[in-house]
């Protein structure tokens, strides 16, 4: 349950509300905050967890490398034919494919890391509008400001 | 300092470019749709007839449609480069222009990814070159270039477009929120439900960040990649190693030419002149004619190769180039590529939109005629000397034109239905700077 909504229409005043909560008192985990932009300041008053983000990327571009490498070596492999003299596992012209897998399995895995991370698409959200426009918000949970 | 009222004035500015269109802009859309069509049924009926209606002749079997191929994956290049690098670079010039620069390289790949299967002839056979197990067991030769393309190509698509479609999401929330009926439906879709909470943002910006950082190498690989289609054989004019830094300052100068070209006329018919100043376009005219100067030295070096290799074959293919049969052509690209962009070295010029469009527009018609001049110009004069004549010279037939400028047709038609879809400027990132 969250409280009453605090409803800012200027950045400077959401701040420094923002900091006087946290002043307070009041829990970091307990403040959630809407913006109509990314305001980075919010980080720095409520520090969280850093994006794992990065890891789904890691581990996407890492798997793109390694399928890039498998395919084209496996794939020689089970037919060997030799095409213009050169070896059955060629190394340079494979690390193209590879390269090129690493960066899609990367992008498309940070993709759909951030889409689980952040809880999207919400179907919720996608019905009902309940939008605070360009304002800047700060909500509370309840019981325990 | 900003408050919700400049905000809802921005989004109002940067969505009043999706009401209802005006007569230009259909009469825009119509002779683009056209243009369009008309290259799609000289497709239809190069399909129905053959390759033998292109204007091929032997040596030249790779012409214009492979010329169109390069010149539109070079053309996305530069919206990666200014949606992608600039962001990693933090220039705050990049938000007039990045979402121009990000539709356009999504639009000028689909145009690309056309040619190949034009160029194919029997284009229903196109699926030979994806790797999978056929009846007879045999996989796609990977030591080919040819693949590498189909590689590169498709995940610098892939990656282009949800580049594009992620910088959007905070942006169809703020549609969402002033359009009405179906559209407000679509844009509540697209936006996933995007409410701007610190756990969206937190995990967006890292996102954003990362897909720039993935993009970045792509601006020079992708390119690189399409040059080996050439420099990977043993044609003379083909064969050098310079191939792969020249085609991405090619790709990037061409590009820099096509954002110039489509922001020019869409800041003043969407009356942007707040959000897109002189001093931007001052900004990405440096680039243009630090491009130009990079293809300049190319040309340079091309050359100089040639003439400081003492080989007679490389020698009399640039002689050929420079002096034979398409001469016009390519001192034509000289003008375009490397003198005509040296006027904005005068910082007046650079600030004049007017000049700045002419040279763009010049810079893309060089560019054009750079590939074809590669392209053409090496196979017309290689390893059969029997038909150096000019009377074997190849010119593209009217086919081969009609589908060329159906390629334009189809990317400016794209182009203008982005205008009144989609938001054409970053409104979040606007509003960050404001």
């Amino acid at each position: 349950m969250t409280g009453e909504p605090l409803i800012f229409d200027d950045k400077e005043e959401f701040l420094e509300n923002l900091r006087r909560l946290v002043r307070e008192g009041v829990p970091r985990d307990s403040i959630r905050t809407i913006t109509p932009f990314a305001v980075p300041e919010v980080n720095e008053i409520l520090p969280r967890i850093r994006s794992k983000v990065r890891f789904f990327a890691l581990i996407g571009a890492a798997s793109g490398t390694a399928t890039g490498f498998a395919l084209t070596i496996l794939t020689s492999l089970s037919w060997p034919l030799i095409v213009g003299g050169k070896p059955i596992v060629s190394i340079p012209p494979f690390i193209i494919i590879a390269f090129a897998l690493t960066i899609l399995f990367g992008s498309l895995s940070a993709f759909l890391g951030f889409l689980l991370l952040a809880r999207l698409p919400s179907i919720r959200s996608i019905r009902s509008e309940g939008e605070y426009g360009n304002a800047f918000v700060i909500l509370v949970e309840e019981g325990r400001r | 300092m900003a408050d919700t009222e400049t905000y809802a004035r921005t989004d109002q500015d940067i969505l009043a470019a999706m009401g209802k269109p005006g007569r230009a802009y259909l009469a825009g859309l119509l002779g683009t749709a056209s243009l369009a069509v008309i290259g799609g049924l000289l497709w239809a009926y190069q399909i129905r007839n053959g390759l033998g209606v292109a204007g091929y002749t032997h040596p030249v079997n790779w012409a214009v449609y492979i010329t169109n191929f390069v010149f539109w994956v070079g053309i996305a290049h530069s919206g990666t480069l200014i949606s992608a690098v600039l962001y990693l670079f933090h220039a705050r010039y990049r938000t007039s222009f990045n979402r121009a620069a990000e539709a356009m390289t999504v639009f000028a790949l689909m145009v690309a990814g056309l040619f190949p299967l034009i160029h194919l002839g029997r284009s229903w056979v196109f699926y030979y070159l994806i790797p999978y197990p056929n009846q007879r067991l045999l996989w796609v030769n990977f030591r080919s270039p040819l693949i590498w393309d189909v590689f590169a190509v498709s995940t610098y698509f892939t990656v282009s477009a949800v580049f594009f479609y992620v910088g959007m999401i905070p942006d169809f929330a703020v549609a969402r929120r002033l359009k009405e009926g179906v559209r407000k439906r679509i844009y509540s879709l697209l936006s996933l439900g995007w409410k701007g909470t610190e756990r969206e943002w937190r995990h967006y910006n890292k996102l954003y960040l990362f897909l720039a950082a993935f993009a970045t190498p792509l601006v020079a690989s992708v390119h690189s990649v399409v040059s080996w289609d050439f420099a990977m054989s043993i044609v003379p004019g083909w064969h050098t190693t310079i191939f792969a830094p020249y085609f991405v300052a090619g790709a990037i100068l061409s590009g820099t030419a096509m954002v110039i070209t489509l922001v020019v006329p869409m800041r003043k018919a969407l009356n942007l002149y707040s959000y897109i100043t002189d001093d931007h376009f001052e900004s990405i005219a440096k680039i243009l004619l630090f491009t130009s100067l990079i293809v300049t030295y190319s040309y340079v070096v091309e050359f100089g190769l040639a003439w400081y290799s003492g080989n007679f074959v490389e020698m009399e293919s640039f002689r050929y180039r420079a002096f034979g049969d398409y001469r016009y052509l390519t001192w034509t690209m000289f003008f375009c590529n490397s003198l005509v962009p040296l006027a904005l070295f005068a910082r007046r010029l650079r600030r004049n939109t007017a000049v700045l469009l002419a040279v763009s527009l010049l810079v893309n018609v060089g560019m054009w005629l750079e590939r074809f001049v590669i392209i053409v110009t090496s196979l017309a004069h290689d390893f059969d000397p029997y038909v150096w004549g000019s009377t074997t010279v190849y010119t593209p037939t009217y086919v081969e034109v009609g589908i060329s400028l159906g390629s334009f047709g189809l990317f400016f038609m794209l182009y203008l239905i982005f205008l009144k879809t989609l938001p054409v400027l970053s409104i979040t990132e606007i509003k960050e700077h404001l």
